[in-house]
């Protein structure tokens, strides 16, 4: 049931990249009210397999990472008319989703975990906090195309479909303000946790390490916008380094460490 | 029973044929009379810088001749009547055709620039300022004219986009500021265009703070039309630092926005952005200013690029918009049509009724010797027989006008019977 849960919120996920891709082919622009329907089918049927996920293990990580950055999308859309969002959440929500498949998703190891509060409530608020450093990313991605356009004179696709840079700065600055807290209450979370059912769990330095590293990479990327009153391309540029040196660092420390039954 | 169209629009006459034909508002009740006295059950009069048209219910055959003549007068001027004719600049469309051309009027398919939404304004000022004189057929037609408009832009994308300069101009800004509303504006020059553009960031909700001008009196004059604040341009340089949009229009022959003047202004704004509209011709504002950070330049070339753009697009929906008109055109015809016929059937079944009650009372001359009863059973029973033969044509009419095909059976009947002709038995 999880699995076909998960293979119908993929193929729904493939089918709003598609119609968000579908402009930069030829095709026409798909309503507004089919995007939305498409994306919100897809996350509420990946709701129901996210209930029924025990979060431990790469696998079901990347399964509410996916579902958080529809959600995301969304809200988006919803909130700020920014559409082109679905542009990078849609296939990259489909792609974590067939890994998570491909990964398993059952839990890996400790499934007992899984099913304590602090561990749910923490594995949730980071990776909400995570999701929203991606969307601050995406935010900051589709700032500097539409920049570029504007600055070449160029009217084509990018600049009739992406949304205003003032909408797309916005989008940035709440993504990131809405990601710190979130991504530190996750973190405070894991260690109490960790005090409380001191020995119930193992904890990774290389879990240690990617939190730490994360929680202060979205730390300075907020403090630049809002203490340094960083806005535009400047802070686009920051929040891209900021993501990109987070999926690195993870990816490294992933390689130094295989093995699935652990998101680190 | 007809509806007719004669007028002049941007396709048939140039502007300075146009202008002379346009009507203010308070010349149009005295210029429809005259064409009424002519002949005609009621008439509207659509006159905008486009179009001057007259649509027209029931015309008579004098009609078009009167149009012409009226219109004849202004070309030439009150005092030389008749001596330049307007008839080679206008044209004429007759029943469907003339519904047509109103939808497809009020649809903005027949505007100058594809899909424009003011002309849906035009035609229900002309229909308002023509209420009086309209007749009931005229009013249902403007009426269902807004509907077919209103539908065209809700069911195609013929009125998306930004399809001339000054829309255009507002639609860059948009994609750098998103809501406009609370945008500062500081204009430069006081060319027309640079005053359309305003007043369409205006109506977005942006502010016009400053206008400057070579001129300070010129600039005074525009600035208290928009509530703003006039300058010299001399002292316009350091207000680059603060403004959001800078529209320039000044008749200038050379570049007056020079690096060396506002370069020190935006190096001052914070990384925020400034948008640049030169809608001059030649250009106000030298190029490099365009490489400066966060400053977007936009000159005349480049937002007639978007305008192209968008009127391509448009252009692209003609089909669908065409297909509404036509569905209402035939729904309107059906409705006409079937209009007339319950007054014609009224008038054929009086006619042969007369008829039948002439041949019933010359037979009940020569039967003298029947028995009252007996008369009245041979009164009924022409009756009866009439009805039986009126039975099936009065069906087949009245279906036919469902089927908005009434209106050609109407005319057979009215030629095969003579009614609306007075040719009595």
């Amino acid at each position: 049931m999880l699995v076909y849960l998960h293979l119908a919120a993929l193929g729904l996920y493939g089918l709003s990249a598609a119609l968000a891709l579908a402009p930069f082919a030829g095709f026409p622009v798909a309503s507004r009210r089919w995007t939305l329907w498409v994306a919100g089918v897809g996350a509420g049927i990946h709701t129901v397999g996210v209930a029924q996920l025990s979060l431990v293990g790469t696998g079901p990580a990347l399964s509410v990472l996916a579902w958080c950055l529809v959600l995301l999308q969304i809200g988006s859309e919803l909130l700020l008319r920014a559409a082109a969002v679905a542009l990078f959440t849609a296939p990259l929500a489909g792609g974590l989703v067939g890994l998570a498949l491909l990964l398993g998703l059952a839990p890996g190891a400790q499934p007992s975990a899984g099913r304590n509060m602090w561990f749910i409530l923490h594995v949730t608020l980071s990776v909400l906090g995570l999701a929203l450093l991606a969307l601050a990313f995406i935010s900051a991605a589709l700032y500097l195309l539409q920049f570029r356009e504007l600055k070449a004179k160029r009217f084509g696709q990018v600049f009739q479909l992406f949304p205003p840079l003032e909408r797309l700065d916005r989008l940035n600055h709440v993504a990131l303000v809405a990601g710190f807290p979130a991504l530190t209450v996750g973190v405070l979370l894991a260690v109490g946790y960790a005090v409380r059912y001191a020995g119930g769990m193992h904890v990774d330095p290389a879990q240690l390490v990617w939190g730490s590293f994360t929680w202060g990479v979205l730390g300075w990327t907020v403090w630049v916008r809002v203490a340094r009153h960083w806005a535009g391309r400047r802070a686009a540029f920051a929040s891209i380094v900021g993501f990109a040196a987070v999926v690195l660092v993870y990816v490294a420390l992933k390689l130094a460490q295989p093995g699935t039954e652990r998101f680190l | 029973m007809s509806i007719a169209v004669l007028g002049v629009n941007h396709r048939t006459a140039p502007l300075e044929v146009r202008e002379r034909f346009a009507h203010a508002l308070h010349e149009v009740p005295g210029a429809l009379a005259r064409v009424l006295e002519a002949g005609a059950a009621g008439g509207v009069l659509l006159s905008t810088c486009n179009r001057t048209e007259f649509y027209l219910a029931e015309p008579q055959e004098a009609v078009p001749e009167a149009v012409w003549t009226l219109l004849g007068e202004r070309l030439s001027g009150r005092g030389d009547r008749g001596e330049r004719s307007a008839q080679p600049y206008g044209y004429a469309e007759r029943d469907r055709d003339a519904v047509r051309h109103l939808y497809r009027v009020s649809a903005g398919l027949d505007s100058m620039v594809l899909g424009e939404s003011q002309i849906q304004g035009q035609v229900r000022e002309a229909w308002e300022t023509s209420r009086p004189q309209a007749g009931p057929v005229l009013h249902r037609l403007f009426q269902s004219a807004l509907l077919v408009g209103a539908r065209v832009r809700t069911e195609t994308k013929l009125g998306t986009g930004t399809a001339s300069v000054p829309s255009a101009a507002v639609a860059v800004a948009s994609k750098i500021f998103g809501e406009l509303a609370g945008r500062s504006a500081l204009i430069l020059g006081a060319g027309d265009m640079a005053e359309l553009a305003a007043s369409c960031l205006v109506a977005e909700g942006a502010r016009v703070t400053l206008v400057a001008n070579r001129t300070y009196e010129r600039a005074r004059a525009i600035a208290e039309q928009l509530g703003a604040r006039a300058l010299t341009l001399d002292e316009a340089w350091s207000h680059f630092a603060d403004t959001d949009i800078a529209l320039c229009s000044t008749a200038a022959p050379h570049a007056v926005v020079t690096w060396e003047r506002v370069a020190p202004a935006i190096a001052g704004r914070g990384g925020r952005p400034l948008c640049i509209l030169d809608l001059a011709v030649p250009r106000d504002v030298e190029p490099a200013v365009g490489q400066l950070e966060n400053v977007f330049l936009y000159d005349v070339d480049d937002l007639q690029a978007v305008a192209g753009q968008a009127a391509a697009q448009r252009r692209g929906e003609i089909p669908a918009a065409e297909h509404i008109v036509n569905e209402e055109v035939e729904r309107f015809w059906a409705w006409y049509g079937g209009l007339a016929v319950v007054p014609a059937l009224k008038e054929f079944r009086e006619r042969l009724d007369a008829v039948r009650a002439v041949e019933v009372d010359r037979a009940l001359r020569r039967f003298k010797h029947l028995p009252p009863e007996d008369r009245e059973q041979l009164d009924q029973f022409s009756k009866a027989l009439l009805n039986k033969f009126l039975h099936e044509p009065t069906v087949a009419l009245k279906a036919a006008a469902d089927r908005g095909r009434g209106y050609a059976l109407l005319e057979a009947l009215k030629e095969l019977f003579g009614l609306e002709r007075g040719d009595g038995p």
